[in-house]
């Protein structure tokens, strides 16, 4: 099954006036339980990607489809719900509510999706669980430490079972210790049948990872499978 | 988890949330007292003279009761007229005259009001026993004139009235006896009157032969019927001025004017002030969190739910800012009201804040839609955010 | 202004006719004039009360009444007459409301009082001063209630402030930071952040004075229309700019210097972390 098809995406920003073009003819296809690594120096559209891949933009050319449904044209409120049932997305930052709890943090897209509050709490309790941060669910996230909030943000990028998680660097801002903690996670996603997309510059990360993708200048340099793990 | 993400997030900042709560409580204090201001001063007046259930007042032609020193000339027959009509049910003529008593060496000066004790609508009885028709040796002293003077009930007393300046001797004498202390409903604080009988009164009066009156209160069956009786009682006659209680409220706005549209004014100032604190404080504690709305929208909560959030916190912020703005407004309505009500002459009985459910329901409906819909701008801020780019720029 | 109700009896004006006896003259308002559009020449019929007989006069003159707050808002009208035809006019033959006397120059009023109220039967003397300040009572409670009104307000402005620069402060945690890290000395930092304050509610009060002058001049121009009044009932004395400007100073510096010690006491690190 295809989660997502890119066909020619191109993403042009207006930066002070200038047209800058983010992303030149990008076509991608991703199938359900695939782990992709997105590559590229800095620039190279990567994170534009991400982000057209996962609704938060839209692209200025070219035709995206995201579980068969065609992107472009969708509402806002139609783009929104494609977000919170359809994708998962893991930030460099976390970007958990600092003032909510581990639960409730994960918890939040499913109140978001209308979860009944017995529902709500076991889920978040099973994910939280699965992340290993169990004895932590009623920590504010402020009290979390930084691999932490990310196996937080994990939980709650999978909270309504999405067809698709986005991670836009997700080891940036740990140590190589903690980082490599989340990307044994990543791998236990993937052996669970999750469709994985990270985008990265670590090359220990993109070298664990079945799938790559290079971007250059807004372009996919190279899209190999790796032969071994 | 909408009101734990609200209540949670106005604690982040609780020095900045507990000073914008109280800048909306003063705001919503200043306007409590104000809308108490606008209509208290008609309401209490209103229900001072309806307090004895008389709707229409009779005055010398061109004046209000009391406002002048005019008398209408010749009133019992048009006492005789007003008790045959069928609508009236009670007739309270009254006047009022300067009188004298003597205390130890020196000359009291009081306020005399002649009354009808089978209609009158001037008092309330407080201590001893009240005047009864046809008692002319009767008298009801307020209680600032029992203290000046010294009496108690039972007290036999000469008034003196027609006092004349040149000689200082007076016209006209009574002996009377205090039968009891009353409250004239229309008298200012402090103020030292007696009442006795009508017909008693007009003899120690100025001009008793001109059979004068300085007003009559009239108490109609039906209260819809108060209009009609009044335009009749005005066809019929030409020489007094006729009001319903309702006309002289007309009247009585239009002297205090000043304080009306100065409520009106500094209602609207602090409904300003209210919507400018919320307002700023929330598009700044906004601009702050753009990222976190961004990362919201991110994951899928829907615009509508971030306008909710950001206007939850307006209403949370205006709904504690107006509860003690309620509390505030009281308390400093109270000490206002102490203020204006020591206008000189200002019968005790009227109050310019008048703390009623409406006035309060009003002040604080007033600031709560008014902080919330302030909040309107800064929600809408964070609802319009531009996901992608919030989270970019976060990203930097 | 007399007691005793005239009235005037329009519906039944007549203009001068050629009589053999001159008709006494009257001055009215020019409010009056205005009012009922009467002229210099114009006769009036005039009565004490309804029941009354009426009298006949002639305008002889137009006049503008000083402003007076006492009367300003009754919105009643005033006519002179010379004093022999009023007393004929109420009945009240050689009968007089008050006697303005003034003394010698150098002989203080009290003194003069007291002498005149030795003998006195039928009148009392009072200096001009009492009077004047019995008479002001009413604006006097109107004064207060002003000031009282003036209190709530500032109290509301400091909160308000207070906020504001709580807020700036917060927003100038990075400034702060950085400005610690390079090696600012603390003394330096909070000298500037208090200058910035000192500076935002100077430019403020100056908005304030500005907000405040064009208030009054609205104030001012609706209520003269309303109660046709040449009456000042807002005025902007130094006085009052200067209360406002200085209480507005010393609020923000106060404030200003409450929420920069916040930020110095602090250390740079821990400021770094809560700016980010």
């Amino acid at each position: 099954m295809t989660v997502v098809l890119g066909q020619d995406l191109t993403k042009v920003y207006s930066l002070n006036g200038r047209q800058v073009a983010a992303l030149r003819g990008v076509s991608l296809t991703i199938a359900a339980g695939e782990y992709l690594a997105i590559t590229g120096p800095s620039g190279s559209g990567k994170s534009t990607l991400l982000q057209l891949l996962g609704g938060l933009d839209s692209p200025t050319g070219g035709r995206l489809e995201l579980m068969g449904r065609r992107v472009e044209g969708l509402s806002d409120d139609e783009l929104t719900d494609l977000r919170l049932r359809q994708v998962g997305f893991i930030f460099q930052r976390f970007h958990l509510m600092s003032v909510l709890t581990a639960r409730e943090n994960v918890e939040l897209p499913l109140a978001e999706a209308g979860v009944g509050r017995r529902e709500r709490s076991e889920r978040a309790a099973e994910l939280l669980a699965y992340v290993g941060l169990a004895d932590r669910a009623d920590h504010r996230a402020t009290q979390l430490s930084g691999g932490e909030m990310q196996r937080v943000a994990i939980a709650r990028a999978l909270a309504n079972r999405p067809a698709l998680i986005l991670a836009d660097e997700p080891t940036g801002e740990l140590d190589a210790a903690t980082g490599a903690q989340i990307l044994e996670l990543f791998d236990r996603l993937h052996q669970d049948g999750v469709t994985l997309v990270v985008v990265t510059h670590d090359e220990h990360l993109a070298a664990r990872v079945p799938r790559r993708v290079h971007l250059l200048d807004g372009r996919i340099d190279r899209d190999e499978l790796a032969t071994a793990r | 988890m909408t009101w734990a993400l609200v209540v949670r997030s106005l604690f982040r900042h609780p020095v900045r949330t507990a000073l914008v709560v109280a800048g909306i409580a003063v705001a919503a204090a200043l306007l409590l007292d104000m809308v108490m201001l606008s209509g208290g001063m008609e309401r209490s007046f209103s229900r001072m003279l309806l307090s004895r259930g008389f709707q229409i007042r009779l005055s010398p032609k061109g004046t209000l009761p009391f406002d002048t020193e005019a008398m209408i000339p010749a009133i019992t027959p048009i006492l005789d007229d007003l008790r045959a009509d069928p609508d009236v049910e009670r007739v309270g003529p009254v006047l009022a005259t300067s009188l004298h008593v003597r205390v130890g060496d020196s000359l009291l000066t009081l306020v005399g009001y002649g009354v009808d004790p089978a209609g009158q609508g001037l008092y309330e009885l407080e201590a001893g026993a009240d005047l009864v028709p046809g008692d002319s040796t009767g008298l009801l002293v307020s209680e600032p004139a029992a203290a000046a003077a010294g009496w108690q009930i039972g007290d036999t007393i000469r008034l003196q009235g027609r006092l004349d300046p040149q000689s200082a001797r007076a016209e006209a004498e009574r002996v009377v006896t205090v039968r009891g202390v009353v409250r004239f409903l229309y008298d200012a604080r402090g103020q030292r009157s007696v009442g006795a009988d009508f017909r008693v009164m007009q003899r120690l009066g100025r001009f008793p032969d001109a059979d004068p009156a300085s007003m009559v209160m009239v108490k109609v069956r039906a209260d819809d019927r108060v209009d009609s009786v009044a335009a009749r009682i005005a066809r019929t006659h030409r020489t007094v001025e006729v009001n319903s209680v309702a006309a002289l409220v007309v009247q009585f706005r239009s002297r205090l004017v000043y304080f009306q549209q100065l409520s009106l004014i500094l209602a609207t100032i602090s409904l300003v002030v209210g919507v400018l604190l919320v307002g700023t404080i929330l598009t700044i504690t906004v601009s702050e969190r753009i990222g976190e709305f961004a990362v919201l929208r991110g994951i899928g909560v829907r615009r509508a739910r971030v306008v909710r959030l950001v206007m939850a916190e307006g209403a949370v912020l205006t709904a504690a800012g107006a509860i003690g703005g309620v509390i505030l407004g009281l308390a400093t309505a109270r000490y206002l009201d102490a203020i204006l009500t020591s206008f000189p002459g200002l019968p005790a009985a009227i109050s310019f804040f008048v703390p009623e459910r409406t006035a309060i329901a009003k002040a604080a409906v007033a600031v709560f839609v008014a902080g919330v819909a302030a909040s309107g701008y800064p929600a809408w801020l964070a609802a319009r955010a531009p996901i992608a780019e919030t989270l970019r720029a976060d990203a930097e | 202004m007399s007691s005793f109700g005239v009235v005037l009896l329009l519906h039944g004006l007549a203009l001068a006719a050629s009589t053999a006896q001159p008709l006494p003259g009257i001055a009215i308002e020019r409010r009056l004039a205005d009012r009922y559009r009467l002229a210099v020449g114009d006769t009036v019929r005039l009565t004490p009360a309804a029941d009354r007989p009426a009298a006949r006069y002639l305008v002889e003159a137009i006049y503008q009444p000083k402003a007076d707050p006492a009367t300003a808002l009754r919105g009643e009208y005033q006519i002179r007459f010379h004093l022999p035809e009023l007393s004929r006019l109420l009945g009240a033959a050689d009968r007089v409301d008050r006697i303005a006397v003034l003394g010698r120059p150098g002989i203080p009023a009290d003194s003069t009082a007291f002498r005149l109220n030795q003998p006195a039967f039928g009148y009392r003397a009072y200096p001009s001063e009492r009077i004047a300040s019995e008479s002001s009572r009413t604006f006097a409670v109107v004064s207060r209630f002003h000031r009282a009104i003036g209190v709530i307000s500032i109290v509301a402005s400091a909160v308000f402030l207070l906020c504001i620069m709580l807020l700036k402060v917060e927003e100038r945690r990075l400034d702060a930071a950085v400005m610690r890290m390079i090696g600012i000395s603390r003394a330096t930092v909070f000298r500037a952040f208090v200058l910035e304050a000192t500076l935002v509610a100077a430019v403020g009060s100056g908005l304030g004075v500005g907000l405040a002058a064009v208030a009054g001049a609205l104030t001012n121009w609706v209520y003269r229309r309303r109660f046709e009044t040449s009456l000042v009932f807002s005025h902007l004395s130094p006085d009052i700019v200067a209360f406002g400007v200085g209480l507005s100073l010393v609020l923000g510096v106060a404030v200003g210097a409450l929420a920069a010690r916040r930020l110095v006491t602090a250390r740079p690190l821990a400021l770094w972390r809560r700016a980010g």
